[in-house]
Order: structure tokens, then sequence, then C-alpha cells
């Protein structure tokens, strides 16, 4: 095992890893930007390094910075988190160059992975089923009928260009193709200036399906089971469970050894986690690997009692993976809400500030995985996830009443957050029943505001009232007038002033 | 206590008596008797019927933070309807509202102790109080008893001791 783990990144995955680091007799060294200087991570680990400035490109991306810090205090492994650096083979050949263990696969199979359609035809001929699609160079009406026939209906028209659905057509069989396309170019022409589309199979009822994989370098692969992840906003995550509503055990086989093949023919080592899309049919296609440990991790320890960062640490230190896929199961239902300063009734716009007060839930199978305290302050800097609430019961239906609960007891002042948000998503008789799509948030949720209508709700005001009025000084505004028969502060209880308005 | 709330470009009305544990809350054309205390800082009980509310309240730089059943609202303490809200600071004399002035307290060259009040203003059936900010002597009493006081305009001179 490794003496000392230097973690390259923040918040509360930094506190998770530094976490399982310490159950392992690990020292750990925080790196922090000046804006992060007094944070869970930094006050968790062992040692910290300041890396300055608080723009990621001169911190928590500086590749230079960060390994020269290492070497400086003596770590002998790097562990990326996710985000940051956790991806970029760059960095992971920087660790290697200087005798620094990196924790997670090799620069290559980062690289790979990296390289989207790279990693689509290593998979096709590894026998895994990607999304049919043309991404081709003839641009020509003809060619692209042909092509689209070939990849079959529905189908999608999308500008290379792309984004926010503009030089986007759903086309439904090939009699309207050509015209699909050429309205497709034309809007992809005026909206980004260029005309280049591609064509995919459109899936219908799509749902984000990801395995989760472990590998050691001694050719042991296993998967533990899937994690359904649809609930997404703007293309992120923000609510994970397993198992999948939808999953069946046959489907859970074929799609975990595909899972495993994948691995298998990247060479991949450590842990990592494969995406698929999942049709409304139950088709599934691979889409990528994500090279790292996944923000949604917990919900799997949850159901398989295993600890995965602890494992990241032992296969990269050389250790066998010991784990065998006949002996894991999974147990009950897990899921994970991903807790963001930021405003869902306002395109959810990050929002910052001064955290006033901090509270998570805590209670059976509660579990919080957090770097943020009261007091502490959310900048623009960096990604404005705050915590992660990972809640898991016997079944679905109860997990979910349990998450309800939790999440309404979840107190975050000082900044907008998601929370309120979170368990209308949950109430939803929709994700009730399991009918959950990625389209979910944009179907159901498309204008959602907190408070309807802008109204207090009546407990707030009398909250108010009650706090103020054992607040008050008392002094400064004081009645008048008890002279004076009429005076409404003779009726007051019976008597209000101005409407509610 | 009269408090007025803003939330949302609302304003809401609440007037608030308090009996010990017990405090009856007018609002929105009903009475709401509750009995309430503070577990913690910021952390209220409040009995209503048969109901607990359990909330939490911060107060921020500007605002108030009430937590109640996992939503949060965002809510302003506001001045009487239709009074812009000045900024308060240390040794500001400047009425905080537009009204009437119904007792001047002090003459010029008076002395004064800090919190001693000076004038009372009334505006909306309230007396609102201009109290020293510090111990001083008065330089000069801008207006008289049934003056009438604009938002901002200062009260008294105050010369600091």
């Amino acid at each position: 095992m490794f003496k000392k783990v230097l973690i390259a990144n923040r918040g509360e995955i930094a506190v998770r890893i530094i976490k399982a680091c310490q159950e392992l007799g690990v020292k750990t060294v925080a790196v922090y930007s000046e804006v992060d200087k007094n944070t869970p991570h930094v006050n968790l680990a062992d040692e910290a390094v300041d890396l300055g400035d608080p723009a990621p490109i001169e911190s928590y991306l500086n590749i230079p910075k960060i390994i020269e810090s290492a070497q400086t205090i003596g770590a002998d492994a790097i562990h990326p988190g996710y985000g940051f650096l956790a991806e970029n083979p760059d960095f992971a050949q920087a660790c290697e160059d200087r005798g620094i263990k990196f924790i997670g696969p090799t620069p290559r199979v980062i690289s790979l992975m990296g390289d989207k359609i790279a990693a689509k035809k290593t998979m096709m001929k590894a026998g895994v089923p990607v999304i049919p699609g043309y991404h081709g160079v003839k641009q020509d009406n003809v060619s692209l009928i042909k092509e689209g026939k070939k990849i079959g209906f529905p189908l999608l028209v999308k500008a290379a260009a792309g984004g926010g659905g503009k030089g986007m057509r759903i086309v439904q069989s090939e009699e309207y193709l050509g015209e699909s396309i050429e309205s497709a170019k034309r809007e992809a022409k005026s909206a980004f200036g260029d005309n280049t589309v591609f064509l995919e199979k459109y899936l219908d009822r799509p749902r984000h399906i990801e395995f989760q994989i472990l590998a050691d370098g001694y050719g042991n692969v296993i998967h533990l089971f899937e994690r359904e992840c649809s609930i997404q906003r703007r293309h992120q995550k923000i609510i994970e469970e397993t198992p999948s509503p939808v999953m069946t055990p046959e489907l859970r086989k074929k799609m975990g050894d595909a899972a495993v093949a994948v691995a298998e023919a990247a060479g991949y080592t450590n842990a990592g986690t494969v995406e698929f899309m999942v049709d409304g049919d139950l088709n599934f296609y691979f889409m990528e690997m994500n090279t790292r440990l996944q923000v949604e991790h917990p919900i799997t320890e949850a159901t398989t009692g295993i600890d995965l960062a602890k494992w990241q640490l032992r296969i990269a230190s050389g250790g066998e993976l010991t784990l065998k896929q006949k002996e894991l199961y999974q147990r009950g239902h897990a899921l994970e809400c991903r807790v963001y300063a930021e405003d869902p009734s306002n395109g959810f716009l990050p929002s910052i500030g001064t955290l006033e007060k901090v509270e998570v839930p805590t209670g059976p199978n509660i579990r919080n995985d957090t770097g943020i305290e009261t007091g502490m302050e959310v900048t623009p800097y960096y990604d404005p996830m705050l915590a992660k609430l990972v809640v898991s019961s016997e079944d679905r239906g109860e997990t979910i009443r349990k998450t309800i609960w939790a999440l309404s007891h979840y107190v975050v002042l000082g900044v907008t957050t998601n929370i309120p948000f979170l368990k209308r998503v949950l109430e939803h008789d929709e994700f009730m029943r399991g009918n959950i799509t990625t389209h979910f948030i944009e179907n159901h949720f498309k204008d959602w505001t907190i408070a309807k209508g802008g109204w207090l709700p009546v407990d707030a005001v009398i909250a108010l009232a009650v706090y103020d009025s054992m607040h008050s000084r008392g002094d400064e505004i004081v009645r008048y007038k008890e002279a004076d028969p009429h005076s409404p502060w003779k009726h007051v209880g019976r008597w209000r002033m101005g409407a509610g308005v | 206590m009269f408090i007025n709330y803003e939330h949302e470009n609302h304003v809401y009305n609440v007037t608030v008596e308090r009996r010990e544990k017990q405090y009856f809350i007018m609002y929105d054309n009903t009475e709401y008797t509750v009995e309430a205390e503070e577990i913690k800082p910021g952390y209220l009980k409040i009995k209503l019927g048969d109901r607990v509310i359990k909330c939490v309240i911060t107060e921020g730089d500007k605002e108030k933070f009430v937590f109640v059943d996992g939503d949060v609202f965002n809510v302003k303490p506001v001045e009487l309807t239709g009074v812009k809200k000045t900024k308060e600071k240390e040794g500001d004399l400047s009425s905080p509202i537009s009204g009437k002035v119904v007792n001047v307290k002090v003459k010029n060259e008076d002395k004064v102790k800090k919190g001693d009040i000076l004038m009372v203003i009334e505006a909306m059936k309230m007396e609102y109080l201009i109290r020293a900010p510090y111990d001083g002597k008065i330089k000069k009493v801008n207006f008289k008893e049934k003056d009438q006081i604009e938002i901002g305009e200062i009260t008294v001179e105050l010369t600091k001791k």
C-alpha cells in the first residue's frame, strides 16, 4: 500500500478519498486554491499544499504545480477524484514519468476512451452494440439518404456544430428523410455557419444506464451492476438510483457481460464506468466509458457493500482484485441526490454566497458525502455541487420515501439550492412509477418555480413572525394613541392592515 | 408588533403579539395562536393546533432565510408600504420614514447620552423613535412638532462628544 497519497481535487470527493486513505492507514495530502483554504477537505488531510490562484487552470488543473507539490511533499501516488485532471492522459503520463502512481487506468486507456469515435470502433470490434449512425464527410443528399436508410427509422439528423436542439430533426420514416436533411442543414447553416450534419438512430424513451467496473493488473475484471442515471438537467445527472426500475435479470446479465467486454477490450485497470443508452424496448448501446470514480459511486457501495475508493487504492498499489463476480449481489435499493448551489426556477443558474447554516439529515442508511460546512463561502470558481445525499432501503418505494424525508430535513441556508426541486422530482407520480427517461426534467419540470405564484406559505409567515417577535428589541416601533378608541391597535388579532399582497 | 415581509415582489403584512410562550399572529384575515420555542439558535418548534411546524431561520446580510419542510424562502423585512428602506449606518440621524414629527424631546445645546430619544416621528399610525447614536451635544434641531418630514431628511444635528 502507498505511504502517502496526494488528492488532486477539492470538495466532497476529496473528503471521500481522504477518508478511504485514512481507513487504510495511508497519509494524505490535500491541495487547495486560496479560496478553499479553510474547507473540510483541507482540514481533514494530514498535510495540505497551497496552489494559489483560484482560477482552475492555475490551481486544480495545473499539472506541473500539482506534480511538483507531490514530489516535494513525498507523495508516492496521486488520486485525481473526478472532474479536473481525472481523465487527462497528459496528467496520468506526467505522474508516471515522475515515478508517482496515478490512481486510475493507464494514460493509453484514458486517451482511447477520450476519443469517442475511436472508443466506439474498439467496442464494435469487441462485439458491443453502439448507436448506429453516420458521422462521415460525405455531405451530399444522395450519400446522406443512403446512409440514413442503412441506419433505419426513426432517426435523428443533427448539426455537427449543434446544440440546443437547433439543426435537429427526428425523422419517422424514409419519405421525410430528404426534406429533413435539407431543412436541418439550412437551420444548421444559419445557426452555426456550418451545415455539416450527422445521422444517428433515434432512441425512443431513452434511458441512461451505466455499469460499474473494477479491474486489476492481473486480468481480473468484474462489474458491480447498474446505476440508472436518467434524471438529468442540462445533460448533467441530478438523481441516480440502483437497481434500475426497468432492469431484468436477463438484461443485467447481458449488459454486465458487455461492460466487462468493454473493459477487457480496452485493457482497463482500476475503477471505471461503462455508460449505455437503453431505449424503450430495452435495446442497449455503448455510449462511452468514464475512466474514473463516478460522482454516483456511493449507490453501488450502498447496495453491494463494497468500498470502491478503497479498491482503487488497493488495485493501484498492485493489489489483486479478490472479489469474484459470482459472489457479488445487490441488496435493497439506493438513491443519490446531488445537492447543487443553483436555482432551478432560474435555468439552474449557479448561486454563490456564504453558507449561513448547514445541517444534513442523519439516520439509518442515510449517507452524506459533503465538502461544505456552516460559514463556508461558495465561490464562482468551481462546480456548484455541494454535497451528495445517498439513501438506501429495502425497496424502491421505501427508498424514495426515506429520501423525501431526508430532503425535508436537509438544511442549507445562504445560497439557493436545488433541494426543493429534488424533492418535487421524487414526489412526481411518473418518477414514483419508474417511468423515467433522459427527457424527464424537460418534459415534467420545464418552467418549474419554487413558490407557485410567488406566495409564501403560511407556515413560513408564522415562523418569521414568531422569530422576529422573539428577537425584536421591541422599542423601535411602538404603538401609540392608546387613547384613541378607534385605533386599529386596539383590535389586533381581529384586524388586518392592507391586503396580503 | 407590525411587520412587513417582502418575498418575490409580494409584501406580506403581519402583526404578532407575544405572551410568554404564546404568540398571536394576524395574517391574511386569520388569527393564528401558536406556542413556540427556540430549541437552539435559529431552530423553532411551533405548535399550531395539533400541527407542529419545525423550521430554521438564519439572517444573512440583508435577508432572512426560512427553511420549512425542505423548502427555503428568502425574505426581506421591509419598511412601511411605499417607504423606501434607507441604509442604517452608525450615527445616522436621518428619518427612516416619511411622516409627521409628533414629539421633539431635545432643544439646541442639550447634552444627550447614547440611546436617548431625540425625536418621535409618526407614520401609518406608528411611532418611530430617533435615538442618539452616541453621547454628544445637540447642534441643531431641524424640525418642530407637527412638521412634515420626508424620508432621508436629517432630524437633528448632533456633535459627538
